[in-house]
């Protein structure tokens, strides 16, 4: 019995160890990030030694940061709404209703769903271009549109909806669309979060097609905004952590408020968790 | 009678409110300038944004280098590229075979109020092909030897002045960076080895100051001039061996290894002029320094040189034209006629009316190193050669390796001849 | 005939229901793909129209040393961090699966935090961390080597340290569907087993092993797929070098279509990215169906 609790002392410092080392590189950018530049190269303490948070302000107002957050926010929104919208719509009808060609439809959204989209970032950019939306917000969104899991996702959960309760609609004369926001939406408002959360974080954290579509500094993203702030001139460590953390901020400060539905929400949208 | 003065009243009025917002005039700008760069262009824009509330420049500031230059190919190919740009003139035959600058005409720089004869003739050479203007040079800029002050104290290589002194040969030099080591100085001598601007403006000057040529009719370092190239990637390769020169360092650190007193000397461009007079202007140096001319190390006076210049992109039927044209030529001749002020961040105006006054001639410590202008080594005029060019990626591929050891200065000059050589048309 | 009637209106309603992301589809994933074949057989640049040269680029890819560089490094990237990243992912979900309440809850925080950055923001912390200069992991590698190491700049060093940072950045995810995985199995089966005498090895490799092989087969899967699409962490901290030994398939098809304007041999790599994907793809998934039919 002692030997157990031992060794179960043993694995839990382990644990804690390893979760240590794991955020210490977090740890050490605000450390960097709040120190004054002159002090982040002379002083190599692990403690902060100092509260400077001239580089956030610095940050915050000589950089467009503030514009990356607005671009980064309104394109994610739209995106998770849009990709919601559509998928639900879409997985509706592949569950729910008979149609020619449904199981081809379902063929394809599953095969897409191993293709990848950065292989297509050449042909989406000349495509982009003779819709004129180069370096705007339809060009962000509208390639970032397909994400064929969250119809596979919505699809399982609508498949497993009883039926009794949609022909109780359709004895009260209600058509598709009734059931699907009356009925299979409210029910599954759960996956809905889920995997918005999911759509959302995956946006807001896309570089490469935000980082070719976009030709001006006013219409970048937060992931593609802070590589301009990285000038090849002087010294600015704590400049670059302080601008590194604000990116960050905000998906990281919504994951520790939504923490349980982030968690329940990857294990779902993965097919690890019914 | 009154009834038509009251309108007369009433629309010019309503004229005077909606005049300013339809004529304001938007100028897309786009630069690479970070830094004290940075810091004093963006005070240019400013002003001139006050002065002149018919036209507003939008200005932004896109990564140095090849990260800016692709932007500006894809941005001026889809016609989504700025109204005006910065631009290096020792790629501008690159940017002609790109097709991305549109010609400045007499007219474009009558509008400006400028004419060619303003400038330094060798900088309209650069900026011209087949006698068309392709952009207006705005500056020269070079390399120079920054030093530490109170790490040369109660050495030999320092004068009662505090000037540099007796470091006319590549010998005496190495010998000061010996005995700054041997006092306990980290890396005697900083430059940007793990980058390729920061070797190549090296390696450039090193091969220049032995007279030697980097392309001569199409070929690539032909005749001796491949064994001067040897020499100077093994003059660079000791200073490494040796443990002076700072291993594989980006261009941040290696400007920190200087700032927090850990270098003695630094080899950079001017435009860190503005960076070290800010931090001692706010105490936060802790030392006292000064810059010089790079010595004539291998034997002759010569320093890599490249200049800044103003281009408008060539987008197709898109490219700028009528009122809006007029506009950025305006903003051009404005930004040249307070070239001053961008002399403050190290430069040399291009512009002979800033760089001949009597203001610029008192400004320090640009008067200190104002002797290079004359042994100004400018990268070849070729396609392949200019700041993000494939020689460019040459001095971060080959010789910052061989540098540190993963080939000898031979291979390292034979790989680059036969790599550039066949990108030659 | 009514019945025909309510098929075709209800015919009409799937259609309308489908069509959203139906034209999305097409527009922008079917479309593209579509024109990057045929663009692979021409010399179009980036913006504009070209001829049809054949199977050019296709040959020309036999003889480009850069292309067979980027496919070995594509090779290289997934061997340094799919079985890697699997099994500090399945380490560290067995730690945490031993934890309780709030503190669990806490532990998995701290794994799954670096997940949610944004790539850049990785790139960026990792670079000042490995700084060579003033990094503060250059005493540790001092330490072990005997001398501080640009990593970044080292084409030994380069492609397993930003393994090591994606391992980082992208575990969280895996322990998560691991700790799923785990919570899927019954208790009963580990109590029937203790109560055999088995030991707490034997507990691991009799039941727990075998029933999370789906989620383990699941991670491998993901990974391989997600790893040969790399590009960002890449382009952020080596752009490919030193000296190519970084460079992977998608740099360069990202090099010669939006630095070099060669929009038809960009279109050819990218090709053949696509059909490597597909082909890993549909072999991974008769694997797994032939491990599960097992």
């Amino acid at each position: 019995m002692s030997m157990k609790r031992i060794e179960n002392g043993v694995l839990g410092a382990v644990t804690f160890l390893t979760a240590a080392i794991w955020v210490f590189p977090l740890y050490w950018a605000f450390v960097t990030s709040v120190r004054s530049e002159e002090n982040v190269v002379t002083d190599p303490g692990l403690l902060p030694g100092e509260f400077n948070f001239s580089a956030y302000i610095d940050a915050l107002f000589n950089t467009k940061i503030l514009t990356w957050y607005f671009n980064s926010i309104g394109t994610s929104l739209i995106v998770t709404l849009v990709v919601l919208l559509f998928s639900m719509t879409c997985a509706y009808a592949l569950s729910q209703i008979k149609f020619p060609g449904r199981t081809a439809l379902y063929v394809v959204v599953l095969a897409s769903f191993m293709v990848p989209a950065q292989a297509l970032v050449v042909t989406q950019f000349m495509l982009m271009n003779d819709l004129g939306l180069i370096n705007t917000w339809g060009g962000i969104i509208l390639p970032q549109l397909i994400v064929p899991v969250v119809i596979i996702v919505y699809k399982q959960f609508f498949d497993a909806v009883p039926k009794d309760l949609r022909e109780a609609v359709v004895l009260d004369g209600g058509g598709e669309y009734t059931i699907l926001f009356k009925v299979y939406l409210p029910l599954n408002w759960g996956i809905t979060t889920a995997l918005g959360i999911v759509t959302f974080i995956g946006t807001w954290n896309s570089f490469l097609w935000p980082f070719l579509v976009i030709t001006s500094e006013d219409m970048m993203t937060i992931p593609v905004g802070i590589t301009q702030v990285t000038d090849v001139f002087g010294v600015a460590y704590a400049r670059l952590m302080s601008v590194a953390l604000l990116a960050a901020m905000p998906v990281v400060v919504a994951y520790l408020i939504f923490q349980r539905r982030v968690t329940e929400a990857v294990m779902i949208s993965s097919g690890v968790k019914g | 009678m009154i009834k038509r003065a009251n309108r007369l009243v009433v629309g010019a009025a309503l004229a005077a409110l909606t005049l300013p917002a339809v004529a304001a005039q938007e100028v897309i700008w786009w630069d690479f300038l970070g830094g004290g760069d940075g810091v004093r262009m963006k005070a240019l824009i400013s002003e001139f944004n006050a002065e002149h509330p018919e036209i507003q420049i939008t200005g932004t500031t896109l990564e140095w280098g090849v990260p800016f230059y692709t932007k500006v190919r894809t941005a001026a190919a889809v016609g989504a590229g700025p109204d005006i740009m910065t631009y290096h003139l020792s790629r501008a035959p690159l940017a002609l075979e790109e097709g991305v600058l549109s010609e400045i005409t007499d007219a474009d720089m009558k509008d400006a109020g400028l004419a060619q004869a303003d400038f330094f003739d060798s900088s309209i050479a650069a900026a011209t092909t087949d006698g068309k203007l392709f952009a207006v040079p705005f500056d020269i800029h070079a390399v120079v030897l920054y030093y530490n002050k109170d790490l040369l104290t109660g050495s030999p290589y320092l004068d009662a002045d505090g000037k540099l002194t007796g470091m006319d040969t590549l010998e005496k030099f190495e010998e000061a960076l010996a005995w700054l080591k041997s006092e306990g100085v980290e890396t005697p001598l900083t430059y940007q080895t793990g980058g390729a601007g920061g070797v190549w403006r090296v390696f450039y000057t090193l091969l220049s100051q032995q007279g030697g040529q980097f392309i001569v009719d199409n070929e690539v370092l032909p005749g001796d001039n491949a064994a001067k190239a040897v020499k100077a990637i093994e003059t660079m390769t000791r200073w490494q061996t040796e443990g002076w020169g700072p291993e594989q360092a980006d261009y941040a650190a290696s400007v920190a290894l200087f700032s927090s007193g850990k270098s003695a000397f630094q080899i950079n461009g001017v435009w860190e002029v503005p960076t070290f007079n800010d931090l001692a202007a706010s105490n936060s140096l802790g030392f006292e320094w000064s810059a010089a001319e790079i010595p004539p190390f291998m034997g002759s006076p010569a320093t890599w040189s490249d200049s800044h210049a103003f281009a408008i992109a060539n987008q197709g039927d898109k490219t700028i034209s009528g009122e809006k044209r007029t506009a950025v030529m305006n903003v051009i001749g404005w930004m040249e006629k307070h070239a001053l002020a961008w002399a403050d961040a190290g430069h040399i105006p291009a512009y002979k009316p800033v760089a001949e006054s009597a203001e610029y001639g008192a400004m320090e410590p640009n008067a200190s190193y104002a002797s290079l202008a004359k042994t100004s080594a400018f990268d070849p005029q070729t396609t392949i050669t200019g700041v993000a060019s494939p020689t460019y990626d040459t001095a971060i591929n080959i010789i910052s390796p061989a540098m540190h050891g993963y080939f000898n200065a031979e291979e390292a000059v034979e790989q680059i001849k036969q790599e550039l050589q066949a990108m030659m048309q | 005939m009514p019945s025909n009637k309510s098929k075709r209106r209800k015919n009409l309603i799937a259609l309308s229901m489908v069509a959203p992301f139906v034209i999305t589809f097409l527009v922008f994933f079917l479309y593209p793909t579509l024109n990057m074949l045929v663009l692979s057989f021409t010399n179009a640049p980036l913006i504009g129209a070209g001829d049809w040269v054949g199977f050019d680029n296709y040959l020309r890819l036999f003889n480009d040393r850069l292309f067979k560089t980027a496919l070995f490094n594509n090779g290289y990237f997934i061997l340094l961090t799919v079985v890697p990243t699997t099994v500090v992912a399945l380490c560290i979900a067995l730690m945490i699966n031993r934890l309780k309440g709030r503190t669990q809850a806490l532990v998995m925080v701290l794994f799954f935090v670096p997940y949610i950055l944004p790539v850049s923001v990785v790139t960026q912390i990792w670079e000042w961390m490995l700084d060579f200069q003033f990094g503060v992991l250059q005493p540790l590698i001092s330490y072990f080597v005997g001398k501080p190491v640009a990593v970044f700049k080292n084409p030994y060093w380069v492609m397993p340290v930003i393994a090591a940072i994606t391992v980082w950045w992208t575990t969280g995810f895996n322990v998560l569907l691991f700790i799923a995985g785990l919570r899927n199995i019954s208790k009963e089966l580990y109590e029937a087993a203790s109560l055999d005498g088995a030991t707490s090895r034997q507990l691991f490799w009799r039941v727990t092993w075998p029933l999370l092989w789906p989620v383990t087969a699941l991670v491998l899967t993901l990974q391989l797929i997600l790893q040969l699409k790399i590009f960002d962490q890449i382009y952020l901290l080596s752009s490919g070098g030193p000296f190519n030994s970084s460079y992977v398939l998608l740099m360069q098809v990202y090099r010669e279509a939006f630095q070099l304007n060669h929009g038809g041999y960009s279109s050819a790599i990218a090709t053949v990215l696509f059909l490597l994907i597909g082909v890993v793809s549909v072999l991974q998934f008769q694997l797994l169906r032939l491990g599960r039919g097992r």
